[in-house]
């Protein structure tokens, strides 16, 4: 293991939030690089040699979604979505709280590389302290000259704003994000238009994630040929996973894309606790399908997660022992996704709903032998037919933990208990 | 246009159209909820899941544009599952109350899991159980268990209104329609929600539990409490009108109604509703009255002659019954004192009428006096669904008080009372001096308009150069109508389109029937009868202390005609003086066509029988004629409508001569009085919209209310020509300080005693309401 810094710097530097150390450390000098070397287009095109996709889950090439906006001379903006709520994740969080500065010369990097005078911070609403330290960091660097008018002479003027959600996670899906940022119910708008065309206050916007936004000072500074060095043909550069679970030391860690699955949890979280096996992992946030131990052999890139029969997503890596019971795993995660649907579309509110109802009956021992297969067919009418992704997300761990541990679903059924709970269900007082 | 194939059949449909327009063309049924037309795709519900060939997913038909070349199966094995999918979960926390529910067989959840639902449900779980019939307002209450959150009335509301009223609130299946802040929902609008809503989940507050679909007659009507004439939908149950629905008419309109129209039906159910008749003050059999008119038409005919007797149509006629009366007075009676009743003293020019169509072609409308939203309100839906379109829109407000609103931008131009005319015309002169007809309009104009240069320029400049003008007018100041000739002149081939928003509803039918529509024969007529002239005057539908603009004038006519008679559904103000009053069948109980604002003839079918002895005017007439011994067949197949124009009245030329508009004598009081239309005071009562009456009526300025000492309601004594009313005033905060506001016909505060202009003020009492 040879753990190196770019994104999670505060790893290696103690007060490394503090506006003094980052630039002591080499703070803001790609800002102003970027400034003084690169015309506008020229970072675009930087961003695109550099393969950096998008971090927040769906790994959409960023490069290529600035270049989808129009030019008609309308305003642009810039939405940072910090609204990180997908269960196992909390990278965002991080970063936001111990590395405030990056995110916001990356933030400037990108805003004068698509052209925007506006960005924004929409902050998870529980992130208090997150939101603390950005509304802080902002004000530093206003004070240092990196925001406002006319930065370091260039002639680019920016203003950020960093605005706290209300605690909604479909406020992390883009489009319901900029319907909260300009006041309203966070419910995702129709697509098309996409944001780049007509985002906030139907303006054009780009809508990135925190992580991709912090890979903006790293590039400049060392190249889009550096980053693409790292990960695979097509999953270029460093990504942060979320490790949580049983394992000896949980945490962030930041990896070149393509580290295999198994080097995550035995090298850089210390391996599982004593005692304890590996059942199953969910690599990429609480969206997407188990892996088996099978695959844990799986390099952790876009492409092989997909081939493994799950995604990278968020990267938040979820690692479930042999204690986890699968059906109160599957349980706990359809209730996240009953209680945070927005309540637009029909088959994600009521089938979450539906869902949930059932696994929380089957882990009581409540559960009968029709409950299998209509859990099946109330995920199909899911999948495919929802509104915005929420649906097709809260159904993703759910089929795959049927898949792989029918055994276990059919065993609580069979036995009116939860085989590996140590607790007896008091069914008469259910 | 984009041509495609759906369930193997081709059509091209223009770019931009969803696949379920598409399909309607086609004839197709593609199920929705949240979708519809006039509010645009929203893809909440997911019920109209079609599959597209080449797309991996079912696509939403709602949501979809079409593209070139598409192929759209709205049927086969996957389709049909993800819908019986859908109606599944919608049912899953549905409390499956049909049989007590009001939209019972007439609901859009009931047909579609008949058509496409699954057989039976597999949902064990409890159900969510959420607010049954909650209020919005006094009309509507709202059931959350039976929503499907298709989010029509929000959106209504919010997008389509512009009045948020209603909203989502929690999330997920916690989700619910409610009022904002549990306020109730005042918008005059506020009843479309019941028409939009495809379940019960919202139900009329007058209609809850009143009957069931197979109950009920449908009949196809026309609202006749304004000159909007919105299309309707009667439900009679029993002999009674139980419900007014809006009637959409492909390529017309939507069917939105005011709440005013939606809710005031129950006029014909009122306990004041004329059902026997009066004969010299005492009740009595409506037959036996009608003989004794008869009487009195002969002795009058035969002692004075024909044109002793004098005819005044209003009030809710159809076109037919005013035919009717044209015809029996002129060929029975012989008489040539005819007039239709009017509350303005303005006329507008058939030349010059325009229709809702051209509010949607407009790039400019000029709102004359009037505030669409409080006299003709579904007027100011269209406006609001013009705003809508993209195309570029300037409004203009030429009245004493800013017509602005928040659901309607206005460049307000604020006139001293009774000065539109004049405004307009030195709005037209800064455009077009050159031009005679404004030269000879403008003759010895008094130029201290008192308005902003720009804006008077900016109103020129729109007035003559917009490509289209429509203007709104409320007809109170006849001088306009002067102002409107010079500028179709001025403008020439341009469209220069008015829709005049007064009453009575049916005024341009009555008079295509034959009666003078201008209000001098009325006047004419008034001082006649004061002045000896007339011996028996028959009101038919009119309450002209009501209406006429000069109540002392209708009094002293009142008092010198020695036979008075009347037919309506109310007894007319005065009613002490009248020696026979005649109950008449209204809207709802006759059949026949009713003229609205744009000309435009409509029909209405009638739901239900007359009640009592109320009798159609024909039967009146045709009784009469046998006691003057002469013959009267009604001619029942006169046709209003025109070969030419169709159901909208015969095109006239636009008229050419031009008058001056005249100086205004100013004269000196406190305040200057204004008046103007609320449709709910439109003199035809409602129990059922008593809440939405205004206590306090009146309205003025902060300023003026501080200086009189009333913080917020009052009852103020406004006096002019020493004649005096007493007002219930509330403050609003958009009136010019100097203004005072009184609606027109009411009953206790009529303004058509003391009149527009300079009026003496002082306060009777301040009025503190809970």
């Amino acid at each position: 293991m040879n753990q190196s810094f770019y994104l999670l710097r505060n790893q290696e530097v103690p007060d490394f939030d503090q506006f003094d150390v980052y630039r002591q450390h080499g703070g803001y000098d790609a800002l102003k690089k970027a400034l003084a070397e690169y015309q506008p287009e020229g970072l675009v095109d930087l961003v695109k040699q550099s393969g950096l996709r998008g971090r927040g889950g769906a790994g959409f090439p960023t490069g290529v979604k600035w270049g989808f906006l129009p030019k008609d001379g309308r305003p642009r903006y810039l939405v940072v979505n910090s609204d990180e709520a997908e269960p196992g994740t909390f990278k965002d969080r991080e970063l936001i709280e111990r590395n405030p500065h990056q995110l916001i010369e990356g933030m400037i990097i990108s805003s004068y590389a698509i052209g925007a005078r506006e960005a924004y911070v929409y902050c998870r609403g529980e992130f208090l302290e997150g939101y603390e330290q950005l509304s802080r960091a902002v004000k530093e660097a206003y004070a240092a000259g990196f925001l406002g008018d006319n930065i370091l002479d260039s002639g680019f003027s920016l203003n950020i704003f960093v605005y706290r959600g209300a605690g909604a996670y479909i406020c992390g899906e883009e489009s319901a994000l900029l319907e909260s940022l300009e006041g309203r119910r966070g419910n995702p708008r129709l697509k098309p238009p996409f944001p780049a065309v007509a985002g906030l206050y139907g303006m054009p916007t780009i809508v990135n994630n925190v992580e991709t936004i912090a890979n903006l000072p790293p590039i400049v500074t060392y190249g889009a040929e550096w980053y693409a060095s790292m990960g695979t043909e097509k999953s270029h550069g460093l990504k942060i996973f979320s490790v949580s679970g049983r394992v000896n030391r949980p945490g962030n860690y930041e990896v070149p894309l393509a580290t295999p699955l198994r080097t995550l949890i035995d090298e850089y979280a210390g391996g599982m606790q004593e005692g304890r096996t590996i059942k199953c992992v969910i690599p990429g946030g609480s969206s997407v399908p188990l892996l088996t131990p099978d695959k844990l052999d799986t390099p952790l890139d876009y492409e092989s997660i997909v081939q493994a029969g799950s995604m990278l997503g968020s990267g938040g890596c979820i690692v479930l022992d042999d204690s986890v019971c699968i059906v109160k795993a599957a349980h706990r995660l359809v209730k996240f996704y009953r209680e945070e649907s927005c309540g637009k579309c029909t088959p994600c509110r009521e089938g979450t709903y539906w869902m949930a109802d059932i696994l929380e009956r089957m882990e009581a021992g409540l559960g009968d032998e029709n409950d299998l297969s209509i859990l099946m067919d109330v995920a199909d009418n899911i999948n495919g037919k929802c509104f915005c992704p929420l649906g097709d997300a809260s159904i993703g761990f759910m089929v795959s933990a049927i898949k792989h541990f029918r055994d276990e679903f059919e065993a609580h059924v069979r036995e009116h208990r939860c085989p590996l709970g140590a607790k007896v269900y008091d069914t008469a007082n259910y | 246009m984009i041509r495609l194939t759906i369930d193997d059949q081709e059509i091209s449909v223009p770019e931009g159209t969803m696949i379920a327009d598409a399909a309607a063309k086609l004839g197709i049924d593609v199920p929705v909820y949240c979708y519809h037309e006039a509010l645009g795709p929203l893809g909440a519900c997911r019920m109209c899941l079609v599959q597209v060939e080449k797309m991996p997913k079912l696509a939403t038909a709602c949501t979809t544009a079409v593209a070139e070349g598409m192929v759209v199966h709205t049927g086969g094995a996957a389709v049909d599952k993800g819908r019986r999918g859908v109606l599944e979960f919608l049912l899953i926390n549905h409390p499956l109350d049909c049989p007590v529910c009001d939209k019972g067989g007439e609901c859009f959840l009931q047909d579609y899991t008949f058509q496409y639902g699954p057989p039976a449900g597999r949902f064990e779980e409890p159900k969510i159980q959420k607010v049954k019939d909650g209020p919005i307002n006094e009309f509507i209450l709202v059931d959350q268990e039976r929503c499907v959150l298709c989010q029509r009335c929000v959106r209504f509301m919010d997008e389509y209104v512009g009045e948020p009223e209603l909203l989502l609130e929690g999330r997920g299946v916690e989700t619910v329609v409610a009022t904002v802040d549990k306020k109730p929902a005042t918008s005059q609008f506020s009843g479309n929600v019941i028409d939009l809503c495809p379940v019960g989940a919202l139900l009329s507050v007058p209609y809850h539990h009143k009957a069931r679909p197979w109950n009920i007659e449908r009949q196809e009507s026309v609202c006749t409490l304004c000159p909007v004439g919105c299309t309707t939908q009667t439900t009679g149950r029993d002999g009674h009108i139980v419900r007014v629905e809006g009637r959409p008419v492909p390529e017309r309109g939507w069917g939105w109604l005011c709440d005013r129209g939606r809710f005031g039906f129950d006029f014909a159910v009122n306990q004041n509703r004329l059902t026997t008749s009066w004969l010299e003050g005492r009740e009595e059999a409506a037959a036996r009255t009608t003989r004794q008119v008869g009487q009195w038409l002969s002795d009058v005919i035969a002692q004075y002659g024909p044109d002793a007797v004098a005819f005044v149509a209003g009030g809710l006629h159809t076109t037919e019954e005013a035919h009717q009366l044209h015809q029996f007075a002129r060929e029975v009676v012989g008489t040539n004192r005819l007039a239709l009743s009017r509350d303005v003293a303005g006329y507008l020019p058939r030349g010059l009428n325009g229709t809702f169509e051209d509010l949607t072609l407009a790039d400019a409308v000029v709102l004359v006096g009037t505030d669409p939203y409080e006299s003709v309100p579904v007027v100011h839906l269209r406006l609001r669904e013009r705003l809508r379109a993209k195309r570029p829109l300037k409004i203009y407000g030429v009245a004493p008080r800013s017509l602005t609103r928040d659901t309607l931008p206005v460049d307000s131009l604020v006139t001293h009372v009774g000065e539109e005319a004049q405004l307009l015309a030195a709005a037209l002169k800064r455009a077009a001096a050159g031009h005679p007809a404004v030269a000879a309009l403008t003759r010895g104009l008094d130029e201290a308009v008192g308005v902003d240069e720009d804006q008077l320029n900016r109103l020129g400049d729109t007035l003559v150069n917009a490509a289209h003008l429509t203007l709104l007018w409320d007809g109170l100041e006849p001088d306009v109508e002067s102002v409107l000739v010079a500028l179709a002149q001025v403008r020439q081939d341009k469209p220069t389109r008015v829709l005049p928003t007064w009453g009575p509803s049916n005024w341009r039918g009555i008079e295509r029937a034959g009666f003078p529509g201008r209000i001098d024969a009325l006047t004419e007529i008034l001082e006649d009868a004061r002045d000896g002239r007339i011996q028996m005057l028959v009101l038919w539908g009119a309450d002209l202390i009501r209406e006429y603009p000069d109540q002392a004038l209708v009094r002293q006519a009142y008092q010198a005609v020695p036979l008075l008679v009347a037919e309506g559904l109310f007894a007319p103000d005065g009613s002490e003086s009248f020696l026979a009053i005649l109950p008449q069948a209204g809207p709802g109980e006759v059949a026949g066509t009713y003229v609205n604002m744009e000309a435009r003839l409509q029909m209405a079918n009638p739901s239900v029988q007359p009640p009592g002895q109320a009798r159609p005017t024909k039967s009146y007439l045709a009784s009469w004629a046998h006691a003057l011994k002469k013959p009267f067949m009604a001619i029942d197949d006169w046709d209003p409508y025109d070969d030419e124009s169709g159901d909208l009245l015969p095109a006239e030329a636009i008229p050419t001569a031009v008058k001056p508009v005249p100086a205004r004598a100013l004269e000196s009081g406190d305040m200057e009085l204004f008046t103007g239309v609320l449709v709910i005071e439109n003199g035809i009562p409602s129990d059922i919209l008593k809440p939405r009456v205004p206590a306090h009526p009146g309205r003025i300025s902060a300023v003026d209310a501080e200086k009189l000492g009333i913080s917020q309601h009052g009852l103020i004594k406004v006096s002019r020509h020493g004649e005096e009313i007493h007002v219930p005033v509330s403050v609003d905060a958009s009136l010019t300080p100097g203004r005072i506001f009184v609606p027109m016909g009411l009953k206790s505060s009529p303004v058509n005693r003391v009149g527009p202009g300079a009026v003496e003020v002082a306060r009777i009492e301040e009025v503190h309401t809970a």
